[in-house]
């Protein structure tokens, strides 16, 4: 048994022209993966544009000039997936492609799975299918209507939704409040001349990381720092991650009707601390006794002690500073779950944590850190996420601070945390002969 | 004590083996270098077990909708508490679902796994119901079913299901319904209990790095003694040999419809290696005809009446078998003859060999990769396990398999009369 995290580690074997190369070198998994990051700050003007890009690029490139093309590429390399797309972590705009496929020791036809999967990648990132120098009508205007669909079927999780509407009204006036997907209005206005010279900008200016993982040869390694020793860099672009402090005088509330049967409660909070921080520890600690699992108050009592809902819980966003709490209620039950909720923030900072609420914090947040090492998206998640937050933590130290938290800490990372908004989804206000029951069969 | 130990070189993988004399059957499946360890203790029993002979009796006992997964909800209760807070006290993460024929409890952790493995091995041993709780749990159950009516690609798959079959239960929802649950007592949940949890009835999986030797005397010190019993008698209404109906919507707060459709398959397997051969066939062709790589596909989606969430599954039991495809589409119904046309085309023309192939290639690498995750694996094991075959079994499918055995699934799966399609469309 140990207590030390031993966790795969990301080495950053090269650093040029504003591209990060890291290695994360594994032989546990069956497959390996390459991601290439492209960042930029999370603005009213970019995102839509910069959400449409890979959704363009992915219909095709110039070896692979129809999404059908890559299909069957992806399918002779053993079922290898490839996707693309944008999130944002803080105010940033995180661009992201990525391969993953079976390793070279596992395929049975002796393919050289790592260069197969670049060669693909880097088709689809520096040779999309151009037509008279620019991306291609066609594909531009139905990944247009494509993204509009995106954009509006966000609805569609309910529960999903509610968070991010919450988190969005939390940062109404900040760039945070900015969906990824981008603004359905904004789409007409993007030609394909336009969408390319954004490419273009992105490729020379955006600082971009590259991602590793998996049995990975210096072989491997050489292939790629080669390639993007090609690659045509510009001045690169100054990024920072928006983090806020922030002392609301007054909560806003904020009611979204819609014909829903479950109401969802969300309530966003200022945390105050920075990602940075010698702080942010106890602020994680803190987070977990709230609202981190069955262990917490929030499940303990909105679920467990009032039976009020079936999920009750309580998140971070590191790099703004936000806390975003979401329960599924009775939309008549919405003033008693508030109560219930906001008596224990209350109850944390006034003290009242249990040896046992503390000590199954830790360890569970322990477990998280360990098991991060499982799974390769999350190793390169982790990595990624540092390079916001401008931190350079490892697994193990994190897992070490964690475990130093006291009670007393906690309890100052709850005086900074501020109650912003609480957004209510419910079908209250909705017109009650527009609600519909469910069919029965 | 006596285990097996199995070598799939093939996968790279081992699979320890071993049996109670209670009739449990144990596997372990070791992953080396991972920190996260799994372990599942499942039963035989899931939501369409609603009417049933228990063993002794000669009548037969019908119980409330919902009750399998109203016990697994249960089970985590005590004498001395919720066995949840001595998992989180460990730091790890108890869980368990139910689905149409199983009952799963679980937990992952990455230290102190002994321990765990004991509470696990002894809670789902030694249920302590009392009334009070009972009705305590149907406020949450009765959460977690709204949640679920909120939710449009649950509501179009119970929607399909229920165009598949006229009274089979598995179109019932997993949950049961607030109405439903409101009937259970403290008494028919023992009962439910008394008849499925019997080890013979049971099975445990472990996955991480681990000694079988250890997992195996845990299990044999902890397990109770039961008497041998008869095999539970399951009873299922008669249902008729042909859908319910072709077509089922419902509205809901959604932004562009959202469908599921396919057929229900009448094909009866005589075992489980026919079962799995059976599904990879199915899933096979569905991507033959309407995967990524497919003309018609990528057809659909430049037209705008297909987008990246479309996707496609077979499902397949001793009782019952159907295929799903599904996603958005502003037109769910011209998707529907888009895909008819393609099928019958490919009936006059035949199937594109080529295809097969390169599919069979891509589908082999896919089940591969389901070895990077312990959840997967423990998720894939459970899933077939009752089937009377196990995960590994897959790879003999995979050489034995034929085109020729794929087209004639195709003549018999994708008949037109079998063919139903579900709709959630915007309020």
């Amino acid at each position: 048994m140990t207590n030390t995290i031993v966790a795969e580690k990301a080495v950053r074997i090269s650093s040029l022209n504003g591209i990060e190369v890291f290695r994360i070198n594994s032989v546990k998994f069956k497959t390996s993966s390459i991601h290439f990051f492209f960042q930029d700050n999370l603005t009213r003007e970019s995102v839509t544009v910069n959400s449409l890009l890979p959704a363009v690029m992915r219909r095709g490139s110039r070896d692979y000039p129809t999404l059908g093309d890559i299909s069957k590429q992806l399918e002779n390399l053993y079922g290898a997936s490839f996707d693309c797309g944008v999130t944002k972590k803080g105010e940033r705009h995180i661009i992201q492609f990525y391969a993953e496929f079976l390793s070279k020791r596992y395929i049975p036809d002796g393919t050289d799975s790592f260069k197969a999967s670049l060669d693909l990648l880097y088709d689809i990132i520096t040779r999309p299918a151009f037509e008279n120098g620019r991306f291609k009508g066609d594909y531009l205007e139905q990944e247009k209507d494509k993204l509009k669909i995106l954009i509006e079927s966000r609805v569609n999780d309910k529960m999903s939704y509610s968070v991010d509407r919450c988190l969005e009204e939390t940062c109404k006036d900040e760039p945070y409040g900015i969906y990824d997907y981008g603004f359905v209005g904004d789409l007409p206005g993007i030609s394909a001349e336009a969408l390319t010279s954004h490419y273009k900008k992105v490729m020379e200016t955006y600082p971009m990381q590259v991602y590793l993982a998996g049995d990975i040869s210096d072989d491997d390694t050489k292939d790629v720092l080669d390639r993007l020793s090609g690659f045509k860099r510009g001045s690169i672009l100054q990024l920072g991650n928006g983090f806020a402090k922030k002392q609301p005088d007054e909560p806003r509330y904020v009611t979204e009707p819609m014909n829903v049967t479950q109401g969802k409660l969300c309530i966003g909070f200022r945390t105050n601390t920075p990602p940075d921080s010698p702080d942010y520890n106890a602020l994680m600690v803190y987070n977990g006794v709230l609202g981190g699992g069955i262990h917490s108050k929030l499940f303990q009592n909105v679920r467990e002690k009032a039976s009020l809902a079936y999920y009750s819980y309580s998140r971070l966003e590191k790099f703004k500073g936000l806390m975003v709490i979401s329960s599924g209620i009775e939309t008549q039950n919405k003033d008693k779950a508030l109560e219930i909720i906001l008596k224990q923030l209350e109850a944390i900072k006034n003290g009242e944590i249990s040896d046992h609420e503390l000590e199954a914090t830790v360890k569970s947040m322990e477990t998280g850190l360990k098991s991060l090492g499982d799974s390769q998206p999350s190793l390169v998640d982790f990595y990624l996420s540092q390079t916001v937050s401008g931190t350079n933590n490892n697994l193990a130290d994190i897992g070490e601070s964690i475990k130093k938290v006291t009670k007393d800490q906690i309890v100052r990372s709850a005086q900074n945390i501020k109650l912003d908004t609480v957004y209510f989804l419910t079908s209250q206000g909705v017109g009650s002969e527009s609600r519909q029951e469910e069919k029965k069969q | 004590m006596n285990f097996d130990k199995i070598e799939y070189d093939k996968a790279g993988e081992v699979m320890y083996r071993y049996e109670h004399s209670s009739g449990l059957k144990a596997f372990m499946i070791p992953r080396k270098g991972y920190s996260k360890r799994y372990a599942a203790f499942a039963t035989h029993y899931g939501s369409i077990n609603n009417e049933f002979v228990i063993p002794g009796d000669t009548a037969p006992t019908a119980v409330p909708d919902g009750i399998a997964h109203f016990l697994e909800h249960k089970l985590f209760e005590q004498k001395d508490g919720s066995v949840m807070e001595k998992f989180s006290a460990l730091g790890s993460n108890p869980n368990a679902y139910t689905s149409f024929n199983q009952t799963v409890y679980l937990f992952s952790c990455t230290d102190r796994f002994n321990e765990n493995f004991d509470l696990l091995l002894n809670f789902v041993q030694n249920p302590f119901i009392t009334q009070e709780s009972v009705e305590k749990e149907k406020g949450i159950i009765g959460q977690e079913i709204m949640m679920y009516q909120d939710d449009p690609g649950w509501r179009a798959f119970f929607n399909l299901l229920g165009a598949f079959y006229s009274h089979f239960p598995i179109r019932i929802d997993i949950a049961g319904t607030i109405e439903s649950i409101s009937k259970i007592d403290r008494d028919t949940l023992y009962k439910c209990y008394n008849t499925f949890y019997h080890p013979s009835n049971m099975v445990i999986l472990v996955v991480g790095e681990e000694e079988p030797q250890n997992v195996f005397s845990m299990i044999e010190a902890a397990l109770q003694k039961k008497e041998a019993v008869p095999e539970i008698k399951r009873i299922f209404p008669d249902e008729p040999g042909t859908i319910n109906k072709d077509y089922t919507e419902q509205a809901l707060s959604v932004s562009i419809p959202i469908f599921q459709m396919g057929y229900r398959d009448n094909r009866r397997d005589k075992d489980g290696i026919e079962l799995l051969m059976h599904e990879v066939a199915v899933k096979l062709l569905l991507d033959m005809i309407i995967g990524r790589s497919s003309e018609l596909y990528n057809q659909l989606y430049s037209e705008g009446l297909l987008n990246s969430s479309f996707d496609t599954d077979f499902t397949i039991e001793k009782e019952y078998a159907f295929s799903v495809l599904g996603g958005e589409s502003p037109n769910p119904v011209k998707v529907k003859e888009r895909f008819c046309q393609a099928v019958e085309a490919a009936k006059s023309k035949g199937l594109d060999r080529e295809a097969y192939e390169r599919l069979l290639k891509s589908t082999t690498g896919r089940y591969m990769r389901q070895f990077n995750s312990v959840e997967r694996i423990a998720h894939s094991f459970i899933s077939v396990y009752f089937k009377g075959v196990n995960m590994f079994d897959y790879l003999q499918i995979y050489d034995k398999i034929t085109f020729k055995y794929v087209e004639e699934i195709f003549k018999e799966h994708f008949d037109r009369a079998n063919l139903a399609m579900s709709v959630v469309k915007p309020v």
